[in-house]
This record gives C-alpha cells, sequence and structure tokens, in this order.
C-alpha cells in the first residue's frame, strides 16, 4: 500500500462560501446531534427538525440547498415528506437515511423524489461525501467533451488525453475515469463508485475499487506530472487539479 | 418422590376418569344401554302383539262354538265352565240378559264400557280394594230359551300373560344392563389407567425437557397407535429443535469468535496508543488501524444482519427479468483487475447469446460476487475462473463457477454454505466467514440449489465447481 499512501492528502478541502443550507429530519436525537455537528464544522449550516411535520413545515418555508430525511419519522413518514415537498414543486436534492437496507426500499425511496440513499449506520464520510456529490450537480449529460486540468475526454470518439497525449483505457477504466470527471474535485466513496459505475449494491470482501483505481491511477498519473487522481483517507478517492 | 413425581400421581389419580379413553368408555355403556332398551323393547312388543292376537283368536273361536249350542246346553255350559275348562282359555263366561242381568256364570255385574259386538274389546276391570288389570272381552248376542236373541254370552280372557310377558322381559333388561354396564366400565378404567400410564412417562420425559435436558425424547414403543405417532412426531420436532439450539448456539459462539479477534486488537492498539504522547503521525496511524479492525466487526454484524433480512423478509419486491450472461459479463468486468493481479485469469466461458431468469438482480449479483471473490482467493497463480450460464431443457437456468484451487474436501462441501465455516486451509484468508452462507440465503429466496463438485478429483490442485440449479420457471 506504499504507492496509494503516497497518493493520501489530507483533510477534504472546504465547501463553497456561503455556507449550504441543510435541513436534517430526524427523529433520533443522538445521531441528529451527531450528524449536525459534524457537518457543522464541514461547513453546513445545519437546521434540524424531529417530526415529519415539523419538518415539512421548514422545507416550505425556508431557503435550503439540501435535505436529509429519515425514512421512518414520527407523525408523518420520511417518504410522504419528500412526496409532499416535492409537489410544492421544491427540488432541492433529497437523502434519504434508512436503517432498511433491503432492496425494494431503496427504490421507493428513490421513487418518492430522493436522489440518494444511504442506510444505518454510515460512516461520516459516507455521508459527507454523498452530500458533497449532491451540492455540486454532475456535469450536463449532453456535453461531448469532458475537461478536467491536463485531462480531456471526447465522449463520443471514446477517447482520453493528457496533455493532448492520447491514454490507452479499458471500456471499464473509461467509464470509472467518466464518472469521475463528471465531479471533479469531489470526494467519491468506493460505495458510491461500486455503486454508480458498476451498478453493484453491497459492500465485497475485497478492495475491489482500490484495485480499479489503481490500475487507472497508473495510466493517468504519469510519473513526474502532478497527481490528479487523490486517495482522501478514510473516505474513498477524488479527482483533482492540484493547486 | 419428587415434587414433580407428587404432583404427577395427583394429577394421575384425578385424570383417570378424565381421560379420552374413559369418556369413550362412557359414551360406549349409554350406548349400549339404549341398544339393550331397543332390543327388548322391540322382543316385548313382538311378543306382546303375538299373545294379543292369539286371545283374540280363542275368544272369537270359543263364542263361534258356544253360539251353536242350545240355550239349556249353553247355560249349563256356562255355569260349569271353571270346571270343565282345564286349559284355562277362558277366564270369565256368563249368560245376560238384555237389560244387562246376570243369568248365569262368574262375571258378576255387566262390565264397565263393554258393547254388544262381533269384536273384542280390552277394557279395565277394577275390582274393589285390587289393583285394575286388563280384560279382553267378547259380547255376542245368543238365542234364549223362548226362541228369540235375547241373551248376550259375555267371554272373558286376562291380560296377565302379556304382563307377565313384560315383567320378565323388563327384570331380563335389568339384570343384563348391570353385568353389561359394569364390565365396559371396567374395561374403560383399565383401558385410561393404560393409557394415562403412557401419557404419564410423556409428562415426566417433557418435564425432563423443560427442565433443560434436550437430549430426552418420548418414550415409544412398536405400537403404531395415534399416540405413538403423536410422540414420534413430537419427538422429530425436538430433533429439529435441537439441531437448530446447536446452531443458534454454535453461530452464537462464532460471532463472539470473529468478533472476539478485532475487539482484542482495536483494545491492545488503543492502550498502545495511550501511551504514545508525542507523536501524532504514529496517533494518527494507530487509530486508524483500530478504526479498520472495528470496521471488520462491523462488517460481521451487517453480514449477519443482512443474512437475517434474507432470510426472514421472503422479499421478492426486487424480482424482475434478467440476463444471467449479462450479470457474468459484469461480474468478470468488476473482479478482472484484481484477478489479474492474483495471477488468476477470470473469464466467461459459453457460447450461449442470453440467459433469461427471474430474479432479483442485485442480490445475484451478490451471489457471483461472493462465488468469484471466493474462487480468485482459493486459486494459487497461475489459475483459471471460468464462468457459464445456460437453459437446460424445460428452462431451468443454471449458472457455474469453476476454479483450479485447492478445492473443497468432500465432507466439507455442505458445511461451507454454512454459517462461519471456515476450512482449515482457508484460516489464513481474511474474510467474514459469512459469504458462502449470504449465498445460500439468497439462492433459498431464488428457490435454487447449489451442488459443489471437485473439477481434477485427485489432483494436488482439483479445483471446485460451483453449480447453482435454477427451478424451471413455472415452479418459481
Amino acid at each position: 500500500m506504499s504507492m496509494t499512501s503516497a497518493h493520501e492528502s489530507g483533510a477534504p478541502e472546504r465547501l463553497p462560501e456561503p455556507s449550504p443550507r441543510l435541513l436534517l429530519i430526524e427523529d433520533d436525537d443522538s445521531i441528529a446531534a451527531e450528524v449536525a455537528e459534524e457537518l457543522t464544522t464541514r461547513g453546513y449550516d445545519v437546521t434540524r427538525a424531529a417530526t415529519g411535520v415539523e419538518g415539512l413545515d421548514h422545507a416550505c418555508a425556508g431557503q435550503f440547498d439540501l435535505m436529509i430525511v429519515d425514512r421512518m419519522l414520527p407523525e408523518l413518514d420520511g417518504l410522504t415528506v419528500i412526496e409532499s415537498v416535492r409537489a410544492q414543486r421544491i427540488n432541492i436534492p433529497v437523502l434519504v437515511l434508512s436503517a432498511l437496507s433491503a432492496v425494494d426500499d431503496r427504490v421507493s425511496g428513490l421513487k418518492a423524489g430522493g436522489d440518494d440513499y444511504l442506510t444505518k449506520p454510515f460512516a461520516m464520510e459516507e455521508l459527507a461525501a454523498r452530500l458533497e456529490a449532491l451540492l455540486r450537480r454532475p456535469t450536463d449529460s449532453r456535453v461531448t467533451m469532458l475537461r478536467v486540468g491536463p485531462l480531456e475526454m471526447d465522449l463520443i470518439e471514446r477517447r482520453v488525453f493528457r496533455n493532448g497525449q492520447e491514454i490507452d483505457l479499458l471500456p471499464r477504466e473509461f467509464r470509472l475515469l467518466e464518472y469521475m470527471m463528471r465531479r471533479p474535485d469531489t470526494v467519491l466513496t468506493r460505495t458510491m463508485l461500486l455503486e454508480d459505475v458498476w451498478n453493484y449494491r453491497f459492500v465485497p470482501q475485497t478492495n475491489l475499487v482500490d484495485v480499479h483505481i489503481g490500475k487507472l491511477r497508473r495510466k493517468i498519473d504519469v510519473p513526474g506530472e502532478p497527481l490528479l487522481i487523490h486517495s482522501i483517507r478514510g473516505a474513498g478517492f477524488s479527482l483533482r487539479v492540484p493547486g | 418422590m419428587s415434587r414433580a413425581d407428587l404432583r404427577l400421581s395427583g394429577l394421575f389419580r384425578a385424570d383417570l376418569f378424565r381421560t379420552a379413553t374413559f369418556r369413550l368408555t362412557l359414551a360406549f355403556v349409554v350406548a349400549i344401554i339404549a341398544g339393550m332398551a331397543l332390543q327388548f323393547g322391540l322382543v316385548y312388543g313382538q311378543m306382546s302383539g303375538y299373545e294379543q292376537q292369539r286371545s283374540t283368536d280363542l275368544l272369537q273361536r270359543e263364542a263361534a262354538l258356544l253360539v251353536h249350542e242350545t240355550p239349556a246346553q249353553l247355560e249349563y255350559e256356562v255355569r260349569e265352565r271353571s270346571k270343565t275348562d282345564l286349559r284355562v282359555i277362558l277366564n270369565g263366561a256368563a249368560l245376560f240378559d238384555m237389560s244387562r242381568n246376570r243369568i248365569a256364570g262368574d262375571i258378576k255385574k255387566w262390565p264397565v264400557g263393554l258393547e254388544v259386538s262381533p269384536r273384542t274389546q280390552r277394557l279395565w276391570d277394577a275390582p274393589p280394594g285390587d289393583t285394575p288389570y286388563e280384560m279382553r272381552y267378547l259380547a255376542v248376542e245368543v238365542e234364549g230359551t223362548n226362541g228369540n236373541r235375547d241373551r248376550i254370552l259375555v267371554l272373558a280372557r286376562s291380560l296377565h300373560m302379556a304382563n307377565e310377558l313384560r315383567y320378565i322381559t323388563k327384570r331380563a333388561a335389568l339384570m343384563s344392563v348391570v353385568p353389561v354396564v359394569a364390565f365396559a366400565l371396567m374395561a374403560g378404567i383399565f383401558l385410561s389407567h393404560r393409557a394415562l400410564g403412557r401419557i404419564k412417562d410423556m409428562h415426566e420425559a417433557i418435564d425432563r425437557i423443560m427442565d433443560g435436558d434436550l437430549h430426552e425424547r418420548l418414550p415409544t414403543g412398536r405400537e403404531r397407535d395415534d399416540i405413538e405417532r403423536l410422540a414420534v412426531s413430537v419427538n422429530r420436532m425436538l430433533d429439529r429443535l435441537e439441531h437448530l439450539l446447536d446452531e443458534i448456539r454454535d453461530v452464537g459462539n462464532d460471532i463472539a469468535h470473529d468478533l472476539r479477534t478485532p475487539l482484542a486488537r482495536v483494545k491492545a492498539r488503543l492502550e498502545r496508543v495511550s501511551a504514545i504522547t508525542n507523536d501524532p503521525a504514529a496517533l494518527q496511524g494507530a487509530i486508524e488501524r483500530a478504526a479498520l479492525d472495528l470496521e471488520q466487526c462491523f462488517s460481521v454484524i451487517t453480514a449477519l444482519l443482512r443474512i437475517g433480512e434474507i432470510e426472514n423478509g421472503r422479499r421478492r419486491a426486487g424480482f424482475a427479468m434478467l440476463d444471467l450472461r449479462e450479470l457474468l459479463a459484469g461480474v468478470v468486468d468488476l473482479y478482472e483487475p484484481i484477478a489479474e493481479t492474483e495471477g488468476v485469469t477470470l473469464r466467461v466461458v459459453d457460447s450461449v447469446e442470453s440467459v433469461p431468469l427471474f430474479g432479483d438482480k442485485d442480490l445475484l449479483n451478490e451471489v457471483l460476487a461472493n462465488l468469484v471473490d471466493n474462487a480468485i482467493k482459493f486459486t494459487p497463480a497461475p489459475g483459471t475462473v471460468e464462468l457459464s450460464a445456460g437453459q437446460g431443457a424445460g428452462g431451468a437456468c443454471w449458472l457455474r463457477v469453476a476454479d483450479t484451487g485447492i478445492g473443497i474436501a468432500e465432507d466439507e462441501r455442505k458445511a461451507v454454505m454454512g454459517r462461519f465455516y471456515r476450512s482449515d486451509k482457508s484460516r489464513h484468508v481474511p474474510g467474514s466467514g459469512l459469504g458462502l452462507s449470504l449465498v445460500s440465503a439468497i439462492l433459498r429466496l431464488h428457490g435454487a440449489s447449489v451442488d459443489i463438485v471437485a473439477a481434477r478429483p485427485g489432483n494436488a490442485l482439483p479445483g471446485a465447481v460451483f453449480t447453482i440449479h435454477f427451478a424451471a420457471p413455472a415452479s418459481v
């Protein structure tokens, strides 16, 4: 792992100013307090609501950038809250939290209007990375050319260049890089990559994603040039142009 | 005698009359009594009918004979009847005039209600100071001494024979009911006693089981009756429960063991950390490794919860038509880099275009990933892991993961699908030990079965071939 540690960088960068306003609807007080504290130190302006009704009131009244909704809530359950919010034409990103991990629960959470789904217990890094990804909507899918620093990706010809030098990638490496180039400067966790790039929804017993990233990195990050693919300790990976 | 025994014997006596056998006996006794009553009723009815018919015939015949006698002869016969009628055909005979006054004979006065008619009549005679008794009468007009038909001949026959018959049958019935009922009751008590004795043995066995002796079984003999069969069923249930309890205990031990090791490491690490005071980098490293060990504990718990979820939920909401061939391509795409670094060739080896199957894509991906993950782990370089899928006759799909690795010993093949099983060969390989039990839980949800064989038996690296057989579409 000596190679990986050479790429490791410190804490994720600060969020853009002004602080994103986040509405946290969660009835479990200890989880809510912990999440709120963590997210506040990460630069979010967190508002807490403990019931579905209270949360819905906040969502409709205030201008929020992001919402975290627990599925199981007193008075009004999480899915109903999301549906009501969507019915008000409030299109802010919503992350659904749930103690249930079964596939149909995830599907119903996303169907109700959630943008992402996270099962408890979760790592704070995972939550933070997902929120960040939700805030920075990926590049418009209609573009045909992606550019991140010295990297260029032609989506029609399926070709990749670094400083004009073509890099030969396997189809799966191309898919992985495309996903990362659409979300530059964003921390991408192993779970996110596994779910979004490969459509797999389970935690593998092997460090699969690390191997894929390692292979991609060997092709992208040639010696003597600044690193682009960074490992974020305890969180995942990020495609970032230094400086 | 222990307290349980005392309780049992008390229960034993009180319950003797409450056993199903005894109740059955009582019902049977009632049925016997009813049957006997019916039988005697019929016999008595038949006999009294016969007797009545006979007396009617006798009266008619006597009257027919006497009518043709001359008046003087008739009067004489009537007067002397009691002396000449040795066969006691008649119990009374008399001649009356038209105003119902007696002329001769032993019927003292005209019986109340008697009419002159060619038919016999039944009348109750009630002599003062005596119980009334039933008589059969016949009253016909006969010729008097003056040549006119101005006399009435009255003949009477007692029904005492019929009454006696009734008395005899009643008595016989009552006399026979007592021994029959007594015998049935005795038999009932004996049988109940026997049944209760067996029940008592079972009670004792159950008490021992409840006291925690799970190896105890209900006594069974060679008789294949209801109770015996019930006891056999209960014993089978106990076998199953004992097996499940053992399994749970094993799983509990395994969980404890699997969590104990990483937790002990975390503890040791944190203890060492507390000694580090002036090296932030070392501190950071130690904390991170501790977090990693905790992560492993989490993965064991998560896997267990998932197995529980899949096994209990029986949820098939995620089921849809999918292509097994596509899943194979996907898993190869995902695992190829790691196989490459391990020096293993991973490939799909069939030529089938598509293998349609109704199932849960995410869960089947998990199955495949676990099998491929295992295959790569246990196949030393250079080796191959080959995936194939197909559809047999009748539309039943199959899926195969074959490797050229260390293989699975024949006696371990069943156990590897259970929870936490780690073959001795795999002790050094990291993993939760739950991958294959997760696989079997998912396969059970799909109604699929798995078999494991060696690819090259006898070889130093026999390899393992996992074949999953899905049920044919109609039965899914």
